[in-house]
């Protein structure tokens, strides 16, 4: 049954976008019959490799074979047609229409024209079953579960019986019992020579249900093996670039005996349970997880953005810590992702504009005109203050560089003087110069007495400039380490509190 | 923060079961009220008289609520309507046309005119409302050009088939009842009707999964010209000619009716046949029964818009109360 070269090859493929340099030299060799984990730290650009093999994405360069034939999927149609299937960590449900409509919906089953309902639902059940799913084939979707949408959207793509099929982060919604199931059908998948590409955060899984791992990091191919001839550690090494290079910046400044906020027993079901911490005026406290662990949640959680089932947060005012609530929290913080266009900057308009936009109310003159000197005055100050590279003030926004850009975010906040900065992967998809210089913006503002929390995944620019380190795993805080900590230590302390966690669940 | 989300349930539950039923009781209630207080209404005659006074706008609705389902929106129908029908009218009047030759030549016209709104959607990519706002005007613009803003008068024979009944039952409620089935298998059953409710859930995610989104729309857009025109094409026979005002402002009906029947504006949801049924019988039933109250005919209008406010706002509940959940 199984062809020795019926296999799926992924070479030199590179891909950038405008200003952002997605792959540079990614590649793989996957064989059939086999699990093949694509393993990479958020944004090393596992999710655009397999666009590009989707067909949702088109590449710049890099060839792909399948079973010895070139390919080149144009568009997700294509792939399809080529029998590449891509279960989508975003699922793409419709929610309005049935189980059964959302499975077959580019493929119905037909009698006399119209659409054959009971055939359709029948086969659908089918799927479900070999999923060992419990799903209603005529149910609305909307009244679905996100666990319960994962397993329509498998099944959608084992309906065409793929000969490649790609999983990207299928677990995260499941149960243990639907994981159970999945991995079943993947052994399965397996069984009938189907290439199986894996992309999961979870690294304890690729150990249970793959054959070989590649890892990437940075847009390249940085490893590839057989699993069988590594580690969890070995791969989070590959994943997170070699430690020993790095030069944990030594900080000596004592730890703030002054809280500025402290969180107790913060939980929002099931993404965070129990988090609790302090920060202090003048720190700067690093959340060191993988993507996935809850750290954005955390950073949302915190300021109101999701709703908490529990848990207390209390912040520092002239009389001491006083309770507050998320939203309120929100108003006195500084909020950077590397979403910068989710941030709300508006990308057409001016340097000039954007930064002046939070405090616009306080620049108006007599009768609510804005004052124009005053808000130019503004804008140039912090311009000037965050360096930012521009012609001008009055210089588009869209026309910056992604440094740039997130230096007019944080210049936005810096005009309304926050006194605590929650910075979500500030430095994503910047160049080396954007990202130091970041960094150490984020240091003067420690420095000025502000408290900032820290989520990054490149593990030297965390040993950068953190005061302490929170390490987070699944939705807890499993460990805090201060900053001197040895960057072995840090990088195993995930890999060990991963292991504890398994033990016990 | 518990304490709210617990709290709203009983809430929801109420305005949920007011949203999914409530414009049902609120037809019933207004159809015994007219009955009891006015001797005309409850007549065989009115009640045929209303159906058939509906059916031309239903032909439209129906067309409109393939478009709508696709969450996108046509205002260019009525347009549609007068510049087909007004074509076909000219061939029979000047090129002498057979009446069923000419009003096939307005029912190509009107997917003609769709397929323009559709080029214009698809291929340059302006937003529906955008695009068939220009038509509209486009459109009347040309049909008030061609028919130098005259009335065209249809020959006898053409508004007797425009009125004819079998007993009881006006041939073009027959025509009505049929188009609106048929669309509403076409909508449940097809691929097409499918395909046009998953954009509905949004155009990237159906692209992601791989339907066609791109022609399905298009059609969608010829369709509902076809369905425009040959509504059209009886509102005209109804009356026996052409006026100027023919299809002026039934657009606006049209989206109401579709509304009013619980048809998403923003897509995706609601039922062609029961919907399209709803919405017309309400508006009808009011106006004809306003009539019979001898109101201000213009109060009509007042009545009308403060219903469509009704159902935007069970339609924007029913979208929050779906909402909710799926943003854990």
């Amino acid at each position: 049954m199984m062809e020795p070269n019926r296999s799926l090859v992924m070479q030199g493929i590179a891909k950038a976008y405008p200003g952002v340099v997605a792959l540079e030299d990614a590649g793989f060799e996957a064989f059939a019959g086999e699990a093949l984990a694509v393993m990479g730290a958020n944004g090393a650009g596992k999710s655009t490799l397999m666009n590009i093999l989707g067909g949702e994405v088109q590449r710049d360069r890099g060839v792909i074979t399948l079973a010895g034939h070139p390919i080149d999927p144009a568009s997700p149609r294509e792939a399809a047609a080529l029998g590449i299937a891509f279960v989508h960590q975003e699922l793409t449900m419709l929610p309005t229409m049935t189980v059964a409509e959302n499975i077959f919906i580019d493929a119905f089953p037909l009698q006399h024209g119209l659409i054959d309902t009971a055939s359709m639902n029948k086969q659908a059940a089918g799927l479900l079953n070999r999923l060992g799913a419990i799903i209603e084939p005529e149910q609305i979707v909307e009244a679905l579960s996100t666990g319960d949408r994962q397993m329509v959207e498998i099944a959608r793509a084992l309906r065409r019986n793929p000969s490649v099929i790609i999983f990207d982060e299928p677990t995260s919604s499941l149960t243990q019992p639907e994981k159970e199931s999945l991995f079943k059908v993947i052994r399965g998948l397996k069984r009938d020579g189907a290439v199986v590409l894996y992309i999961t955060h979870f690294i304890e899984e690729i150990f249970e249900i793959c054959d070989r791992v590649t890892v990437l990091r940075s847009g390249r191919t940085v490893g590839s093996g057989a699993i069988s001839g590594m580690t969890s550690d070995a791969v989070l090494r590959l994943m997170l670039g070699d430690v020993t290079t790095t030069s944990a910046k030594s900080k000596s400044r004592p730890a703030s005996s002054n809280v500025a906020l402290e969180v107790r027993g913060l939980t929002r079901r099931p993404l965070l349970s129990d988090i609790s911490f302090d920060i202090g005026a003048g720190e700067v406290v690093g959340i060191w997880g993988l993507l996935g662990s809850g750290r954005t949640e955390l950073m949302r959680a915190l300021t109101g953005l999701d709703p908490i089932n529990a848990g207390t947060i209390r912040w520092r005012t002239e009389d001491g810590l006083a309770p507050i609530t998320p939203r309120a929290l929100h108003a006195l913080t500084g909020f950077v992702t590397e979403d910068r266009r989710g941030e709300g900057l508006l990308l057409p308009h001016s340097v000039e504009d954007n930064i002046a936009l939070p405090s616009l109310s306080k620049l108006t003159s007599w009768f609510g005109f804005i004052n124009r000197p005053q808000k130019a005055a503004l804008a140039s100050s912090m311009i000037a203050q965050l360096g930012i590279k521009i012609a001008g003030p009055k210089q588009a926004v869209s026309t910056l560089s992604g440094g740039n850009q997130q230096k007019v975010v944080l210049g936005r906040w810096l005009a309304c003087g926050p006194k605590l900065y929650l910075l979500d992967e500030p430095t994503r998809g910047l160049d080396v110069n954007a990202k130091a210089e970041l960094l150490s913006l984020a240091l003067k503002l420690a420095h000025e007495g502000a408290s900032v929390l820290l989520v990054c995944s490149e593990f030297d620019e965390l040993m950068r400039v953190c005061d302490r380190y929170l390490v987070m795993v699944r939705g807890r805080i499993v460990a805090t380490l201060p900053g001197s900590v040895d960057p072995g230590n840090l990088m195993s302390a995930l890999s060990r509190s991963k292991a504890v966690l398994e033990a016990a669940p | 923060m518990t304490a709210a989300t617990v709290q709203e349930w009983p809430w929801r539950a109420l305005t949920d079961r007011i949203t999914q039923h409530g414009f049902l009781m609120v037809l019933a209630l207004l159809f015994v009220g007219l009955s009891l207080s006015t001797r005309a209404f409850f007549t065989l005659d009115n009640q045929m008289g209303m159906l058939h006074a509906m059916a031309p706008v239903v032909i439209i609705a129906a067309g409109m609520a393939l478009v709508v389902m696709s969450g996108k929106l046509d205002i260019s129908v009525g347009s549609i309507a007068f510049l087909s029908v007004a074509i076909g009218a000219l061939g029979i009047k000047y090129l002498s046309w057979h009446p069923l030759f000419a009003f096939s030549v307005s029912a190509l016209t009107g997917g003609l005119l769709g397929a323009i709104n559709g080029i214009i959607i698809v291929v340059l990519r302006v937003n529906p409302l955008i695009t068939t706002l220009g038509t509209m005007i486009m459109f009347r613009g040309v049909a008030l050009q061609l028919t130098d803003a005259n009335v065209i008068v249809l020959p006898d024979t053409v508004r007797h088939f425009g009125n004819l009944a079998a007993g009881p039952v006006y041939f073009d409620v027959i025509v009505a009842t049929g188009i609106l089935l048929a669309c509403h298998q076409l909508h449940l059953r097809t691929p097409f009707g499918r395909q046009l409710t998953a954009i509905g859930n949004g155009d990237d995610v159906a692209a992601r999964v791989g339907i066609p989104v791109a022609r399905t729309v298009f059609l969608s857009f010829v369709l509902c010209g076809v369905l425009a025109a040959t509504g059209g094409v009886f509102a005209a026979m109804q009356v026996g000619s052409v006026t100027t005002f023919l299809g002026q402002g039934l657009e606006f009906t049209a989206v109401a009716i579709v509304v009013v029947g619980g048809i998403s504006l923003f897509g995706g949801q609601g039922s062609i046949l029961g919907g399209v049924l709803l919405g017309a019988l309400t508006f009808e039933m009011i106006r004809n029964g306003l009539n019979h109250l001898g109101a201000n005919p213009y109060s009509y209008r007042l009545v009308g818009g403060v219903i469509i406010f009704i159902a935007m706002y069970a339609d924007a509940l029913k979208r929050r109360s779906r909402n909710e959940p799926s943003g854990l």
